[in-house]
């Protein structure tokens, strides 16, 4: 059967809900579920996959930051997977939380990840197979990583105005409402205390779920480069920074622009909104 | 301060392990269907839309028996996340059957006695808004009978 993503710029950054299927107890890889809903994993999950959530097992407990290598290697010790392991990531939210610890993973260097197109509810809705069995791990050893990849495909909000002030493209992937300063939470969800409402003044607006199907899979190529290449006329080669309100629904568009299109320098900014938002004399545009 | 349902089953939320929190979590989370409004049942007053602040409809069915006391029934849309879910079962369980003058003076520092720590988040701030919404009803249904026992102005 021909690769169902190979007109993707980097197909092997997707694994389909047939290919998982077929490939449970395949050697060398981890399935690991990241939601939003902290309770879904618990309420049955696919086989062999754990759980990674992203604040208890991504954030720092204490500081707005993410751990570090040394937490890193732990986390990935604890979970079975070594430097050689393929982790795939799936979850709720059309993918959003697997979208955003695969970009964690990345930034300590672990690119042995795939996305599972459609994630969770593309395999629910197919019936496929859920447990509540947690998987028995076995500890491995996972080496600490040197450093966090911070400068590669992250950026802080002193290079967020930077980019800004010399006119480098900007990706907002909020909903339209809360781009243009109508709303200051996005819809169907609380507020998140920020103060301000708006956009990054020169940032393009390209929600987020514009690149997704309703059945939570990616568009297709065509329809990809038609809205970040056609519409946004962003080129492959462009410095690219995206952003949303605390970075998660960025992650997935960081996913769609590096490892679906191909662009080469994409850094997700995961202060986003509720850091832009409420810093004083931020510079913001409302329309 | 609670009405007694509802403290017991503080009570027992507090008692438990965080492994055993979360397993009752999800188990009363599967029950809520049983809370749901079934075909044929009426009600006093039904409310039902979805707000921008949930992900999904909620429906909020109130009944008032002859003793003044009243009863929720709580329909959930499918996007409703597991700990709201949950919490439907909770306040259906811990507030059928008290007065609307009690309910609504029931504070909301229970949940996070019910929820734990661990589990209350920004993003998870909507298991607040069934209580919210249950409140609402209780205050409509409150006034509706003060002003009939008012008369005609």
């Amino acid at each position: 059967m021909s690769d169902p993503f190979s007109a993707y710029a980097h197909p092997e950054a997707l694994v389909s809900t047939d290919w998982l299927a077929d490939n449970l107890d395949a050697p060398g890889i981890r399935i690991v579920e990241s939601n939003e809903d902290v309770l879904l994993y618990e309420t049955g999950h696919i086989p062999g996959a754990i759980h990674i959530d992203w604040r208890r097992d991504l954030n720092d407990q204490t500081i707005r930051d993410y751990i570090g290598p040394e937490a890193f290697a732990a986390l990935c010790a604890r979970s079975g997977i070594t430097p050689d392991t393929t982790v795939i990531f799936y979850g709720d939210k059309s993918n959003w939380w697997s979208c955003y610890a695969l970009w964690v993973f990345h930034l300590f260097g672990h690119t042995k990840c795939q996305i599972l197109n459609g994630g969770r509810s593309k395999w629910v809705a197919e019936a496929r197979p859920l447990t509540r069995s947690l998987p028995a791990i076995e500890p491995v050893a996972y080496p600490v990583p040197p450093r966090r990849r911070d400068a590669e495909i992250r950026a802080f909000y002193a290079e967020t105005l930077a980019h800004m002030q010399s006119g480098l493209p900007l990706v907002d992937v909020r909903s339209p409402g809360e781009f243009s300063g109508e709303v200051t939470h996005m819809p169907e969800y609380p507020q998140e205390g920020v103060l301000r409402g708006g956009h990054i003044p020169s940032a393009h607006s390209m929600p987020w779920a514009r690149a997704a199907n309703p059945d939570g899979t990616f568009k297709s190529p065509e329809e990809l480069r038609a809205l970040y290449a056609d519409a946004l006329g962003l080129k492959t080669d462009d410095d690219i920074i995206a952003y949303c309100r605390i970075g998660e629904r960025s992650s997935h568009t960081w996913f769609v622009l590096k490892y679906l299109l191909g662009y080469q320098k994409v850094r997700n900014y995961d202060g986003s909104w509720t850091e832009w938002g409420n810093m004083v004399r931020s510079p913001i545009e409302r329309r | 301060m609670y009405p007694p349902a509802l403290q017991d089953l503080i009570d027992l939320f507090s008692s438990l392990p965080e492994s055993e929190r979360r397993e009752m979590l999800i188990n009363l989370a599967e029950t809520a269907p049983l809370h749901a409004p079934q075909e044929g049942q009426t009600f006093d007053l039904e409310d039902v839309r979805k707000d921008e602040e949930c992900t999904d409809t909620v429906g909020v069915f109130l009944r008032a028996a002859p003793d003044g006391t009243i009863s929720y029934k709580i329909s959930l849309g499918p996007q409703v996340q597991t700990l709201t879910r949950a919490m439907t079962s909770i306040l259906c369980q811990g507030l059928n059957g008290s007065t609307p003058a009690a309910i609504l003076e029931v504070p909301a520092d229970f949940v996070p006695k019910i929820v734990g720590a661990e589990l209350v988040r920004l993003r998870s701030q909507t298991v607040y808004y069934v209580l919210t919404r249950m409140k609402s009803a209780a205050k409509v249904h409150l006034n509706r009978l003060r002003a009939a026992a008012a008369g005609p102005s």
